[in-house]
């Protein structure tokens, strides 16, 4: 697991690479708690590279939502892979985190 | 045709990625689809997780033992432990999948998953051992 953040004009993107499991999810909830700032106006999470999560990296996802949530960030999820969107439908997460198919998308409804 | 693959791994989180690799690796030489081996392998590793965080026991102290055998139409995960009796199908609690962010529980999703992903599912206590079956069926 791999997570490159990037700033768009305050906009935090995370991108996401390779696999989170119940064995590197805490480190993926400290990366992420680490690098989302007071000033961070919304974050993006672009999963393209994102080959495999499981229930705790989805616990991160909604930990952060959460978080951002009580601070009126807003957070989007975009370019999923077809068994991680599954996974986020299953879920019901598609269903209380906006999910985009391009980041280009993510971030003008973000900007 | 069949293949199988036989692992046992000592209760600690850590030793879980060998495991989806192994499988994975089962699973590339079986010729299993994307969707059949997301499932066996997130469903190995939620049932895996729940033995190691809620078996009991110090960590590395019992054993695990994994089963994943692979035919023409369907794959087989089996899972036995010796931690404390738990049916992960009926005592784990339902997760709330209609609720807002703010008032969603973390948690109580692993299960949810392999039973929506798994065709079947069953628990039993055998000899004191905890024995949890899984079974895709190859699409």
């Amino acid at each position: 697991m791999n997570v490159q953040m990037e700033n768009h004009e305050g906009v935090l993107v995370a991108r996401v690479e390779g696999r989170v499991d119940s064995s590197n999810s805490q480190d993926f909830e400290r990366q992420l708690q680490g690098a989302i700032g007071d000033e961070v106006k919304a974050v993006v999470m672009d999963l393209g590279q994102l080959a495999y999560i499981s229930s705790a990296g989805l616990r991160v996802v909604l930990l952060i939502a959460k978080t951002l949530g009580q601070r009126n960030v807003s957070i989007s999820l975009c370019a999923l892979s077809d068994p991680v969107q599954s996974v986020f439908e299953i879920s019901g997460f598609n269903r209380i985190i906006q999910i985009y198919d391009t980041q280009a998308d993510a971030l003008a409804a973000a900007g | 045709m069949s293949a199988s693959l036989q692992l046992r791994v000592t209760n600690r989180i850590e030793e879980l990625p060998a495991v989806a690799e192994a499988v994975e690796a089962l699973g590339a030489e079986e010729g299993w689809s994307q969707d059949t081996t997301y499932a066996v392998v997130l469903g190995l590793e939620e049932v895996a997780t729940n033995v190691v965080r809620h078996g009991g026991g110090e960590p590395g102290g019992s054993e695990i033992e994994i089963e994943v055998t692979s035919s023409d139409d369907e794959v087989r995960v089996e899972v036995r432990d010796g931690g404390k009796a738990f049916d992960p199908f009926h005592e784990a609690p339902e997760p709330d999948l209609d609720a807002a962010v703010q008032d969603r529980e973390i948690g109580g999703l692993g299960v949810h998953f392999v039973k929506v992903l798994m065709d079947e599912t069953s628990y039993s206590r055998e000899g004191g051992r905890n024995h949890v079956t899984m079974v895709k069926r190859r699409s």
